[in-house]
C-alpha cells in the first residue's frame, strides 16, 4: 500500500513498489498532465513538484513521493480558473503542440516562486530541464515573463 | 525485463547497513535513483529490494567547523548549489553541481549518488580528490574513513564492501590556510558527461606560499587520478608564479598528461584527450591564482 498526497487529495494505493512515480500518476491516477517522453530524466515533460520542488517523476519510485506534498498540472488551475502561469503560456502562445507545456509550466511555477523579477538568460537557464521539440522556445521565455508581471502584479 | 523488487525505507544507518549485510546483491541503496532507475530499467542491476536511504536521519546536509567540511551523502545536488556563500569551497562545488544534470533532476540527485555510481567522468570525484577529502563510510562492523583517491576502484566500482554505505565526505580545513579549488570539463552538450575533466585545488599561507595542492583528472582512465607528482612541484612556490609561464607549470601539464591514460571512443580520441589534460589542469591553476588573487 503506497499514500499518495496529490494535488491536495489523500490516496492509499494497492500497488507493487517497483514502479515509477510518473507511471502511478498516470495510469493509476489518471494524471495524464504527467507527460512521459524520453523516460531517463533528461526531457522534463514528467516535471511535477514534490514539496514546492521540481522534480523528474519518471526517475523517482512511487514510494519516494509518499509523505510528500506533490502538485501536477492538473493542481494548479482548471479551465475556468487558470493559474496565472497557464494565462501566461496561451497569451504568448508558449507552446506549438503543447506535449512538454504541463512540465514547462511547473518549472516555471517553482522556479518564479523564488525569483519573481528574472531576466531573459535567467528563464533560459531555469527552463534549461525541459524540452520543447517544437521548438518554441522564444516564445516559452516569452511566456515566462509575461506569467512573472502577472504574478508580480497579484503579489 | 526489469526486476519486481521489495522497498525499505530505514530509519537509521545502523538498520540500513544491516538489511544490506544480510541479503547482499540482491539489496541495492537506493538515493536519488536517477543512475538507478535507469540501471533497473536496462536490466543492468535487477534487485529484489530496494533500500531507500534518502530520508535517513544524519545522512544529509552540510556542516561547516575549524577543522573540516562535512557533506552528508544524501544531500542533493540542489542543496550543494544552494551553500554556495557558506564557504568558497563550497562555492566551487556549488558551480560544478550548474554543470551537472537538469534542474529538476538536480532536486532528486545526491552527492553520494554520483560519488558511488563511480563514473570515471562523475563531475563531482575529481574536485573531492584534489580537495583531499576523505569518505566516511560506515558498515556492520563500525566507520572508517577512505581517501577519496582511494575510494575509487575502477568504472562503477568502490571500495565499499560488506554492506557499508557511504556516510558522509568530509574536506579537510587549515585555519592557518586560505583554501580554494577549481574544476574544468569539456563537452559536447549541455546535458553530456565530460570528455575531459580536471580539478585542483590550492592552500597558500599568509605570505602567498603554496602549502598544499592537489590536482585530479577526470575521464581519462577508470578512476579519478590524482597527479601527486605534479603536485609537489607547486609546493613552496609563490601563488603569484601560478598565473605566470614557468617552469614549473610546464612540467605540471606534461606530468598530468603522462599520468592521463584516456581511450579513444565516439567521443574523442586518446590523443585529443591527452592534449587536453594539460589545457584542463592550466586553466584550473589560473582559476586558482584568481581566486587568491581576489
Ligand atoms: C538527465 C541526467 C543527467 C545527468 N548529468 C550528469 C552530469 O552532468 N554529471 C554527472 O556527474 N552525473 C550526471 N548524471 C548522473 C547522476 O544524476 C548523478 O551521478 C547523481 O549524482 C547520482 O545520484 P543519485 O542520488 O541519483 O544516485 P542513485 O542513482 O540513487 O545511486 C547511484 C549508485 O550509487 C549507490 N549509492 C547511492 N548512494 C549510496 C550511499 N550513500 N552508499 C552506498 N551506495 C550508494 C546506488 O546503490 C547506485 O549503485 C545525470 C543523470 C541524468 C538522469
Amino acid at each position: 500500500m503506497v499514500n499518495l498526497h496529490v494535488n491536495s487529495r489523500n490516496v492509499d494505493l494497492d500497488i507493487k513498489p517497483h514502479r515509477t512515480l510518473a507511471d502511478v500518476l498516470r495510469t493509476e491516477m489518471g494524471l495524464i498532465g504527467v507527460r512521459v517522453s524520453c523516460s531517463e530524466g533528461e526531457c522534463g515533460s514528467c516535471t511535477v513538484l514534490v514539496d514546492g520542488r521540481p522534480c523528474t517523476s519518471c526517475l523517482m519510485l512511487v514510494n519516494q513521493g509518499e509523505g510528500k506534498s506533490i502538485v501536477t498540472i492538473e493542481g494548479i488551475g482548471t479551465p475556468d480558473d487558470l493559474d496565472p502561469v497557464q494565462e501566461a503560456f496561451i497569451e504568448e502562445q508558449g507552446f506549438q503542440c503543447a506535449f512538454c507545456t504541463p512540465g514547462f509550466i511547473l518549472t516555471a511555477k517553482a522556479f518564479l516562486a523564488e525569483n519573481p523579477n528574472p531576466t531573459h538568460d535567467e528563464v533560459s537557464v531555469a527552463m534549461s530541464g525541459n524540452i520543447c521539440r517544437c521548438g518554441a522556445y522564444p516564445y516559452i521565455v516569452r511566456s515566462v515573463m509575461r506569467a512573472a508581471a502577472k504574478l508580480r502584479e497579484f503579489a | 525485463m526489469r526486476s519486481e523488487f521489495q522497498y525499505r525505507r530505514p530509519a537509521s544507518i545502523d538498520e540500513a547497513v544491516a538489511m544490506k549485510a544480510d541479503l547482499g546483491t540482491t539489496a541495492m541503496y537506493w538515493a536519488g535513483g536517477t543512475d538507478m532507475v535507469l540501471h533497473w530499467m536496462r536490466s543492468i542491476h535487477s534487485p529484489e529490494l530496494c533500500i531507500d536511504i534518502t530520508r535517513i536521519e544524519g545522512l544529509r546536509g552540510i556542516e561547516i567547523d575549524r577543522d573540516s567540511i562535512r557533506i552528508g551523502a544524501m544531500t542533493s545536488l540542489d542543496e550543494l548549489d544552494r551553500s554556495a556563500d557558506r564557504h568558497c569551497l563550497l562555492n566551487t562545488l556549488s558551480d560544478i553541481t550548474k554543470l551537472m544534470c537538469t534542474p529538476q533532476t538536480r532536486t532528486i540527485a545526491t552527492v553520494g549518488g554520483n560519488l558511488c555510481n563511480a563514473s570515471p567522468a562523475a563531475d563531482l570525484s575529481p574536485a573531492f580528490v584534489a580537495m583531499n577529502a576523505d569518505a566516511v563510510l560506515a558498515g556492520p562492523k563500525g566507520r572508517r574513513r577512505v581517501r577519496m583517491e582511494e575510494f575509487f576502484l575502477g568504472v562503477n566500482k568502490t571500495s565499499l564492501s560488506g554492506g557499508e554505505l557511504l556516510e558522509e565526505i568530509r574536506i579537510p580545513l587549515n585555519p592557518d590556510l586560505k583554501v580554494v579549488a577549481s574544476y574544468r570539463r569539456i563537452d559536447r552538450t549541455v546535458v553530456d558527461i565530460a570528455l575531459v575533466n580536471a580539478s585542483s585545488c590550492i592552500s597558500v599561507d599568509s605570505d602567498g606560499v603554496i602549502n598544499g595542492c592537489g590536482i585530479a583528472l577526470g575521464a581519462v582512465a577508470p578512476v579519478i587520478l590524482r597527479v601527486s607528482d605534479a603536485e609537489t612541484l607547486l609546493l613552496g612556490l609563490s601563488v603569484r608564479e601560478l598565473g605566470r609561464d614557468r617552469e614549473e607549470l610546464q612540467k605540471v601539464e606534461e606530468l598530468s598528461a603522462i599520468a592521463a591514460k584516456p581511450i579513444s571512443d565516439v567521443r574523442a580520441s586518446a590523443e585529443y584527450r591527452r592534449q587536453m589534460v594539460k589545457v584542463m589542469v592550466r586553466r584550473t591553476l589560473q582559476d586558482c591564482a584568481i581566486q587568491l588573487k581576489a
